[in-house]
């Protein structure tokens, strides 16, 4: 139906510029991400040759207003996912000065923060759930220009294939439906309902679980120059066909809310993030990837939690559990002069309940504690919590010199229901510093120097310690080369790969304006990598890379 | 193993010679919900539209080395208009970590990220220098150290290209 839609909408558009050649205003635009690499990809102690090769070709025509795009993917074979050899996305999009935009095949969409529709490419982690539909938009500003009553209204319908890395032979299919609506009656207040609905398709065992998936959503948000305050609230129900896998029949209900407040004054800003998502609270022995009534991969709320760009920092990410997690951030920005500047952030997240085992015997049956206050946090153990502390100082010191230095402290406990004592804790202490100077117009030595303590209660050995370094020196030629020698050590006996250093070289130059090469030769020690609450384990690689960035 | 390598070099061959890149206007609001439009902006003088977002660090570093570039041109006309591309998940920090740090050049959201989509964005940050007759004049994917100077200098060519240019501040 979407394909055909699609091509109806292109001989549509193609007729009316045959018909009107009179001013052709043609305007198009290609870009290109190549990326190669060869070696050797670590599982455990095993090493296994890798080769990839993925060439994304990103096409844009735009006529007279009409824009048609599209993306030729050579994936063969892929670094991670499924190969694939031809165009995976395409679309026309039409935008007219009334307030119109219509766009019909593949698009991505976030409404208000994500708790009821946020779908994204994330190539570096495999991850893909894209609409493949049409998207019918309205924005109208009425009133006058001072102060504008604005109204924007969206219907959009398709169609995501949602494959998890972890088991790329299944794929689970919805079909979406959306109506969002955005008022802002005075200048400072913006309401707005959204509601989502969806028929999702569930490979399980041989058999299809088909869920029925309404996602009502309100959100609020109120600016001023100095202040936002923004609170979100969705619900979700999924009805889970019986089938014999699931016989009996089952309502699934769950809800999120999340609230931001932003204030600045003199040179501090502070924001504050409060998140409560409860999208599938369930017993211990219940929860899954792949349960039927949990969050709906389309749904992808913020993770209120920070995104470092530490390399050893973000070693040790906390995976967050959009289906039963409590908790919330604060971070600070103090920029006394133009030159210096501080940032703090504090993190705190756990589950909502503890569980106790209510049969005495060989069986395990879990019952949930009620709390009251299960809208906050707990620290205990059985609540599965984490916690973070992050300090950062930054200075520009002279027009040639800038260094940071940062502190994090990161605990995260991941509870162990059966053995309490077997509960992997983690604790680290991470103190990253960057040092740069500048010398003869456009040179640059730049040093990035970082130090780990760790604490693994799960270590076999009784030394539970460890540390990790990570050293990097970096050469840079304004504006086109970049030479970087980087090294990593451990001294964690039970590193996976039984490795204790990683060494590697990267260059990067700058062809022109337009044109990037980089290559890498050395060895990663891979790891956990998250990125927006979606995280997934890279293996260690060993070998060579290059990657060309063209944009024509 | 033949395609592949014959591939590479198709690439490079591309590489070394294409270059070009369209001007698409749009309007986006900036931190205070007012409508900013890139048209309004090329009337006034040359834009450097620059794509950023708050976990990119080469981003920060570019807006910290530009704040005085904007401060010293934007008599002449110039705008350095900061288009950050945090989603909405983490849009919340952006207008304190600007405030904060008193920046005072525009700053708009591209939330669903159309504009660099438009522009073809494949990383950040991104900037772009558009002149008066709506010309890409440079463009810049990714920032090291030094770039400022020569943004700088670009700003300058394209100011006197245009004689609006009437000597630094």
């Amino acid at each position: 139906m979407i394909r055909k839609v699609f091509i109806i909408s292109l001989f549509v558009c193609c007729a009316n510029i045959s018909f009107g050649q009179i001013n052709l205003d043609v305007d198009a635009s290609v870009s290109n991400l190549l990326r190669y690499g060869n070696g050797y990809e670590y599982s455990g102690n095993v090493r296994n040759a890798k080769e990839y090769f993925e060439n994304l070709t990103d096409a844009r025509l735009k006529v007279n207003g009409i824009v048609f795009g599209l993306r030729y993917n050579v994936s063969n074979p892929i670094e991670y996912g499924q190969n694939f050899v031809g165009i995976d996305k395409r679309y026309i999009q039409y935008e007219h000065d009334i307030g119109v935009s219509l766009r019909a095949g593949d698009f991505y969409e976030i409404i208000y923060r994500g708790l009821s529709l946020n779908v994204f490419e994330d190539r570096p982690l495999a991850y893909d759930t894209g609409i493949d539909g049409v998207r019918v938009t309205y924005n109208h500003n009425f009133g006058s220009k001072k102060n504008p009553f604005k109204f924007e209204a969206q219907v959009l319908g398709g169609d995501i294939k949602y494959i998890d890395y972890l088991d790329p032979d299944r794929e689970e299919r919805y079909k979406v439906r959306g109506v969002f609506t955005e008022i802002s009656p005075i200048k400072p207040l913006t309401v707005g309902f959204n509601f989502i609905y969806s028929i999702g398709e569930l490979p399980e065992q041989d058999l299809i679980t088909t869920v029925t998936s309404n996602v009502p959503e309100l959100s609020a948000t109120y600016t001023t120059q100095d202040f936002e305050f923004y609170a979100g609230y969705a619900f979700k129900s999924s009805i889970i066909t019986p089938n014999e896998i699931y016989p009996d029949p089952n309502t699934a209900l769950g809800d999120g809310v999340y609230s931001s407040l932003s204030y600045s004054f003199n040179n501090i800003g502070l924001t504050l993030d409060y998140k409560n998502y409860r999208f599938d609270v369930t017993l211990p022995d219940n929860r899954s990837n792949t349960r039927p009534s949990r969050m709906l991969p389309y749904q992808n709320p913020p993770t209120a939690i920070r995104e470092h760009t530490s390399v050893l920092i973000s070693r040790n990410p906390h995976v967050v559990d959009f289906n039963d997690e409590v908790g919330g951030q604060i971070d600070l920005v103090y920029a006394p002069n133009d030159k210096l500047s501080f940032n703090l952030n504090g993190s705190i997240a756990s589950r909502h309940y503890q569980y106790t085992d209510t049969d005495s015997g060989a069986t395990v049956s879990y019952e949930r504690v009620d709390r009251g206050d299960s809208f906050l946090p707990d620290l205990d153990d059985a609540f599965s919590p984490f916690w973070e502390f992050y300090l950062e100082g930054e200075n520009y010191a002279t027009e040639d010199l800038y260094y940071r230095l940062a502190f994090a402290r990161q605990s995260s406990v991941l509870y162990n229901q059966l053995n309490p004592n077997s509960s992997e804790k983690l604790l680290t202490s991470t103190v990253p510093a960057e040092f740069k100077y500048s010398f003869y117009k456009n040179l640059t030595f730049k040093i990035n120097a970082e130090m780990q303590w760790v604490h693994n209660s799960i270590r076999v050995s009784e030394d539970k310690n460890f540390t990790n370094q990570y050293f990097a020196l970096s050469f840079i030629r304004a504006p086109d080369i970049t030479l970087t020698v980087g090294s990593e050590f451990t001294s964690d006996e039970e590193e996976p790969t039984g490795k204790s250093s990683w060494f590697i070289g990267e260059a990067t130059y700058q062809i022109n304006q337009s044109n990037t090469v980089g290559v890498g030769f050395g060895t990663e020690r891979g790891g956990l990598k998250c990125a927006n609450g979606i995280c997934r384990f890279v293996n260690p690689f060993s070998g060579f890379r290059l990657s060309v960035a063209t944009q024509f | 193993m033949k395609k592949i390598i014959l591939t590479i070099l198709l690439v490079f061959v591309f590489a070394f010679n294409l270059s070009a890149q369209t001007y698409n206007n749009f309007t986006l609001e900036d931190l205070d919900n007012n409508e900013i439009t890139l048209d309004d902006l090329i009337k006034k003088g040359p834009v450097l539209i620059s794509f950023w977002a708050l976990w990119c660090g080469p981003c920060k570093e570019e807006m910290k080395k530009m704040q005085p570039i904007y401060e010293k041109y934007k008599d002449q006309g110039f705008t350095y208009l900061a288009i950050n591309q945090d989603n909405q998940k983490s849009v919340s920090k952006v207008k304190s970590f600007i405030n904060a740090n008193k920046y005072t050049f525009p700053v708009v959201l591209d939330t669903e990220n159309d504009v660099f989509e438009a522009y073809n964005g494949i990383g950040m940050p991104y900037s772009i220098l558009i002149d008066m007759n709506k010309n890409i004049a440079a463009k810049h994917l990714g920032y090291v150290t030094g770039d400022d100077k020569i943004i700088e200098q670009e700003i300058k060519e394209v100011l006197m290209a245009g004689s609006n240019y009437k000597g630094d501040k």
